[in-house]
């Protein structure tokens, strides 16, 4: 989605603890890095990549397309606003605890600008042997054609690790994020993979709270002719109980696991009831 | 007193998934008003809106006249629905709701209200943190100022883990086979050593049978968290078993590290779940 091996990335951020150790790893990936920024620390090197001052200066000395962004919660609204006006084609942010009215914001400048957002509250992309634009374990599997769509970090982690495990490929893991209003959703993240001539079979990861997956079981029942496997966590969570992520509350009947599993149930997808069949049903 | 001729229903709410805000409405206000939405659907008008754009008075109106107000009532109508964006916008809410509005002789009155505030506004909402700290149980507190999400629930498997989705998984698949954890805990993103000793320390006060430990290292290291583990072990004699499986970034480092101290790790997460059946004697 919007990024490939081609990709040039700027790490906004870089200079940061989080921000280092993940370029670090991300190069030895193979992701092609070609800036950072911080701002005040221009003219710096970071595992070798050099730092620049603004994006717009990254952009015109490195020709970078693509960012991760590194920055606390409460700087990301103007990090990543930065980041849309240099005109990054996709800009990826990881932090947890955005305000919701500073990704509102940010999600109708990126669309007005045909631009594209991912996260926040999120683990980033990959595809696996070509490009990691994240924090997700980078041994997790190899590339082919299953894409893994994700609203969790750790638990996506956990089940891309069974199915790189089953020898099953990825075409694409995308983790879309926690939060409650997000730069891709779930459902136009499987829009997109279910156009994707690279993708066979769509893993869908979801959690109580919201109503994407419902969204997304109505979008899958009218267009989706690729298999699609969903797992849902949450299924003994107590009502009312917010379990982490702003996304995890449940309301009443609205945005419960049993819910979710029926209208994906009744979409056609196949359910997985624990995190590690999901590889069993991709080879049914 | 004064009478009350009929009770309305009004909000402004934020559609997240649709990344939009509605105005809802509805002529059957009061105590039902769920009743209303899940049986009569058609009483309830919903009208969309963008952020950027905000509310209109068109908007208001059209509205206050589908409620079926006309002249002064009208107009206080409207008055109220852009007073409820001003404060959705003001307090950074995504839900302010009046219900009821009621109409008396001498006009419309908001008698009961509520609203959803955004808690990750807190740091430029005095509002929000006021009453964050009202509302919490000292355990709650705890976690909070630590940076950890945490629920007490009624079993006797302390649980630590990390990711909201992964922990709420490892609660599911308890669930499943009959073990029945004592909280949840998401120790975030990141977690420092000092953050997952304080989550430590705050399980142990739940006075578990048995502590699961369930990392799976992205942003999150494993060494830093097999450091707080020893830590904690060291400072805490009389700590209940603990049941370690620890995978992801830096994992070889973390699972040493608790060699190094005669500690067991599992790589595999059903491994650790079979043992703690084991050492509940199950």
């Amino acid at each position: 989605m919007y990024i490939s091996e081609n990709s040039k990335v700027v790490v906004q951020g870089i200079t940061g603890n989080q921000g280092a150790f993940h370029t670090k790893l991300m190069l030895e990936y193979g992701t092609n890095i070609v800036a950072g920024v911080t701002p005040k620390k221009g003219g710096q090197e970071v595992h070798g990549v050099p730092v620049f001052n603004t994006v717009e200066e990254a952009v015109q000395e490195t020709g970078c397309d693509t960012s991760i962004v590194f920055v606390p919660a409460r700087f990301t609204f103007e990090a990543v606003k930065e980041s849309l006006l240099a005109g990054i084609i996709m800009t990826c942010t990881i932090a947890e605890n955005v305000p919701v009215l500073d990704m509102l914001r940010l999600v109708e400048m990126a669309q007005e600008r045909d631009q594209h957002l991912l996260g926040p509250n999120c683990p980033g992309m990959m595809i696996p042997d070509k490009i990691k634009l994240g924090i997700m374990p980078g041994d997790m599997c190899h590339y082919g054609n299953v894409a893994v769509i994700s609203k969790s970090g750790t638990l996506s982690y956990e089940i891309t690790k069974t199915i790189g495990n089953a020898g099953i490929g990825v075409s694409a893991y995308v983790g879309i994020g926690g939060d409650p209003v997000r730069g891709k959703t779930m459902n136009e993240a499987v829009e997109y993979y279910s156009n994707d001539p690279n993708t066979k079979k769509i893993v869908l990861i979801g959690e109580i709270g919201s109503d994407e997956e419902e969204k997304t079981a109505e979008f899958i029942k009218e267009h989706v002719s690729k298999p699609v496997i969903a797992y849902i966590a949450g299924k003994s969570a107590p009502e009312g109980k917010r379990m982490g992520h702003a996304g995890a509350i449940i309301s009443g009947d609205f945005g419960t696991a049993q819910g979710k599993i029926e209208a994906l149930k009744n979409a056609g997808a196949l359910i997985a009831d624990l995190p590690w069949d999901v590889p069993k049903l991709l080879e049914s | 007193m004064a009478t009350i001729q009929h009770e309305y229903y009004c909000s402004i709410a934020l559609d997240a998934s649709g990344r939009q805000f509605f105005l809802i409405a509805s002529k059957e206000g009061g105590i039902d008003i769920e009743e209303v939405a899940a049986t009569h659907p058609e009483d309830i008008i919903k009208e969309k809106f963008s952020f950027k754009q905000g509310l209109t008075r068109e908007l208001a109106k059209k509205v206050a006249e589908q409620l079926g107000f006309t002249n002064h009532l009208l107009d206080s109508a409207i008055d109220i629905f852009l007073k409820l964006w001003e404060i959705t916008i003001k307090t950074e809410a995504q839900l302010v709701e009046i219900n009821p509005l009621v109409l008396t002789p001498s006009g419309l009155i908001a008698v009961d209200g509520k609203m959803i505030l955004d808690d990750d506004a807190a740091f430029r909402q005095p509002l929000i943190q006021e009453l964050e700290e009202k509302n919490l149980s000292d355990l709650e507190k705890l976690a909070k100022e630590a940076g950890f999400s945490f629920v007490e629930l009624e079993g006797d498997i302390g649980i630590l883990a990390n990711g909201a989705g992964l922990t709420m998984a490892l609660l599911d698949v308890l669930s499943q086979i009959g073990l029945s954890p004592a909280n949840f805990l998401d120790v975030g993103g990141g977690a420092s050593k000092e953050r997952v000793y304080k989550a430590l320390e705050l399980i142990f006060k739940l006075k578990p049978k048995c502590i699961l430990i369930n990392i799976f290292g992205g942003i999150t290291r494993c060494d830093i968290v097999a450091e707080a583990i020893i830590q904690a072990l060291k400072d805490f004699s009389n700590a209940p078993p603990m049941v370690i499986r620890l995978t992801g970034t830096k994992e070889k480092e973390g699972i040493d590290l608790l060699k190094r101290e005669n500690i067991n790790a599992f790589k595999d997460v059903m491994e650790a779940v079979n043992k703690v059946k084991e050492v509940l004697g199950g």
